[in-house]
């Protein structure tokens, strides 16, 4: 009897600090120091921009349906916050419990329809199909004038963005061919192997290109003809799991930028 | 007798004071009370057949099927086999009264059948689902649902009638009706696609040919963030709007932007962005689009992850030399490093209950696997072992499981796991590559 009591009491309590905690936690955050300005630092510098300078919050596109282009400039977000949410009874997330069946009663219907989150079908537009062979097309166009250059790439060590005494001549050489070349725009990509995480390694990647780059400064390139870009672990030049294809993938792949 | 009651009235005004203290004070971590105890036991619970009146051939069978898998990663029920313990009837009805009896006194609490077949018997494409709960407790059969729609709908049947189970039974949703974005690999690019949180129907919902990555869920399951490349040679942080698939750029900064994660009300984005040089972390405030630096170092800070109640975030920071976890308010101010096992801690996720962050921890044989660590850095623990390079773990609403990408049997494919480690399962088997999973908000 004592024990019940006890314990009922303290499933009350503890019921009770879950509310409020659970309350604590909806409540939105008020921070002071988040009226600075927009501006500061935000337009893009060097790197192939797309139409429009990209200033945080300002360059919004609404996409047309099915993840297509990205032009049509808006200045609008949607609305993140909560309380735009419209409210389908938060607690059972939509659930309505069991109908009673007594008396050879039948449950009344539920109606299912898209299974909670609705789903835009991805309908490759036309403006998505171009998109992709522009891609493919100018991808080509790199590669093709980066190997009629003979530049030559740069290749790291295990978690390390240190350009050895092998890099240092190889980029000797392609700062030779860039300067040889007024008007020509290069782009170095990062890359890395696939251990380590996703994340991590976009800027391990970007550390590498940025050593890649801040080399080729110092041999006399001006920065203005250098971009940066980096793909981590994603776009991999092999997919082996062994030495010899890491090695491979930790590299600085300097290519001709097609304009 | 009395005595004892007062006594144990009088520990209980402690333990509410405490807690009030705890809550009120504003600079405490996000610890939360646990909702289950780690010696929760597990209800018993059997499943007869779901009887087929006419429908497709394999329509009983896959309802029994998603259901006992529902049930079994809800981690609130134990599955009984029912004939293991005596009880030979496939298919019951309400009346079979003797049969519970007997399933009851072998232990069972909960037991669960229905019927399935073409709506009303007609023949016209709509199916029903009758589902069925008998609970030995009450030795009544305490209630029915009745769910209608199309084909396409039926494994959504048998995860909402568990989800009712579980919300029955413990007051929470659920997660059979969960949903789990990544990436995969299609074509020569990776685009995000969305599935079930058991991996069936995957659902593109980009198609832009070349690499998006890393996204999240906002905090509605409305809206999906990630990071997209943008003329191969810059990224931007863009979000999605699921049911329309219209898209906005949120970042388009220099350099960098990636990691983004809405924080718990949808006020703010937190990513990180290298447009001043090195990677930091940035807070985007989504209704006045004022962004705000939070960290200032030379080290590259990325992957911020918020604290359930949005006051705090974990992030990975390499400013020590290697990569590690630490904490900071989301303010930017009181940074500490929260992990110190290990030259590789990265990739952390705060989970929703708030008592752990998981990450990617690199073990002595130089393995990437799953940790988790409570957020006063006290407890430590290794979720995942053996070969693989384990990636972006994220939590389940519930707290109870991780999903994250491993390449343990070669590709790279979608998994979960529970916290303690067990019940390793693999959730995606086709393509060529899937990563970078994130498990949506309950419903």
């Amino acid at each position: 009897m004592t024990i019940r009591v006890a314990t009922m009491g303290l499933t009350v309590v503890v019921g009770m600090l879950l509310v409020i905690q659970g309350g604590c936690s909806k409540k939105s955050i008020q921070s002071g120091g988040d009226a600075q300005s927009s501006d500061r630092g935000m337009a893009k510098s060097g790197g192939p921009a797309p139409s429009a300078m990209g200033s945080m919050g300002s360059t919004g596109s609404t996409g047309s349906t099915g993840g297509g282009g990205f032009d049509a400039p808006s200045a609008t977000f949607p609305d993140l916050s909560l309380s735009s949410k419209p409210q389908d009874e938060p607690e059972s997330g939509g659930l309505r419990g069991f109908d009673s069946v007594s008396g050879g009663k039948a449950p009344s219907e539920e109606r299912l329809g898209g299974g909670g989150t609705m789903l835009a079908k991805v309908e490759p537009s036309e403006s998505t199909a171009r998109q992709i062979e522009d891609i493919r097309r100018e991808q080509a166009k790199e590669q093709a004038a980066s190997a009629e250059a003979g530049l030559r790439d740069v290749f790291f060590g295990y978690d390390s963005w240190t350009i050895t005494e092998e890099g240092r001549q190889s980029l000797t050489q392609d700062a030779q061919w860039i300067k040889g070349n007024a008007g020509s725009l290069v782009k170095i990509e990062g890359h890395c192997d696939e251990r380590g995480t996703l994340a991590y390694n976009l800027v391990l990647g970007e550390k590498r290109a940025k050593a890649v780059r801040n080399y080729l400064v110092e041999l006399g390139v001006g920065a203005n003809r250098l971009a940066v870009v980096s793909y981590g672990k994603e776009r991999p030049f092999c997919n082996e799991r062994n030495e010899s294809c890491y090695q491979q993938n930790r590299r600085g792949h300097v290519v001709v930028r097609s304009k | 007798m009395n005595r004892i009651i007062i006594g144990l009235m009088l520990a209980l005004c402690v333990v509410v004071g405490a807690g009030l203290l705890g809550i009120l004070d504003s600079r405490a971590t996000d610890v939360f009370l646990e909702a289950t105890r780690p010696d929760f036991q597990k209800i018993p619970i059997g499943v007869f057949g779901f009887q087929n009146g006419g429908g497709p051939e394999w329509l009983g069978g896959r309802i029994e099927e998603v259901l006992k898998a529902d049930l079994q990663r809800s981690l609130v029920f134990s599955l009984v086999d029912l004939p293991g313990i005596g009880v030979k009837a496939r298919e019951v009805s309400t009346a079979d009264k003797a049969i519970f009896k007997q399933a009851a006194e072998n232990g069972v609490s909960v037991l669960v059948w229905g019927k399935s077949g073409p709506r009303n018997g007609s023949a016209d494409s709509e199916l029903s689902m009758d589902g069925f709960v008998y609970d030995s407790g009450s030795d009544e059969v305490v209630g029915g649902k009745r769910y209608v729609g199309s084909t396409s709908v039926v494994r959504l049947m048998a995860h909402r009638f568990a989800d009712e189970l579980v919300f029955r039974y413990t007051g929470e949703p659920g997660i059979a009706r969960t949903k789990i974005v990544y990436v995969a690999e299609h074509g020569n690019a990776r685009e995000l696609f969305v599935m079930d949180y058991d991996g069936y129907e995957p659902k593109q919902i980009t198609a832009d040919g070349f690499l998006n990555l890393m996204p999240r869920w906002s905090p509605d399951r409305r809206f999906i963030v990630f990071t997209a490349y943008r003329s191969r040679n810059t990224q931007d942080i863009d979000i999605l709007e699921l049911a329309t698939g219209k898209r906005w750029t949120l970042v388009s900064m220099a350099g960098l932007n990636i990691t983004p994660a809405l924080s718990p009300d949808g006020n703010f984005l937190a990513f990180a962005s290298s447009q001043d040089g090195n990677s930091e972390i940035y807070k985007l405030d989504t209704r006045t689009k004022a962004s705000h630096r939070l960290t200032v170092n030379q080290g590259g800070d990325l992957s911020p992850t918020w604290s359930p109640t949005g006051r705090e975030m974990a992030f990975t920071s390499d400013r020590g030399g290697a990569p590690q976890v630490f904490i900071m308010s989301a303010d930017g101010s009181n940074v500490r490093r929260l992990t110190y096992e290990g030259d590789y801690n990265a990739a952390p996720a705060w989970s929703p209950r708030g008592n752990w962050v998981a990450y990617v921890c690199r073990t002595s044989q130089r393995l990437y696997k799953l940790c988790i660590v409570s957020p006063d850095g006290q407890k430590r623990v290794q979720v995942t072992t053996g070969p693989g390079i384990d990636d972006s773990p994220s939590w389940s609403p519930d707290g109870r499981h991780l999903t994250f990408s491993s390449t343990v049997d070669g590709k790279s494919h979608i998994y979960m796991v529970d916290t303690d480690g067990k019940n390793l399962e693999r959730i995606t088997f086709g393509g060529t590559h899937n990563s970078s999973p994130s498990w949506s908000p309950a419903l």
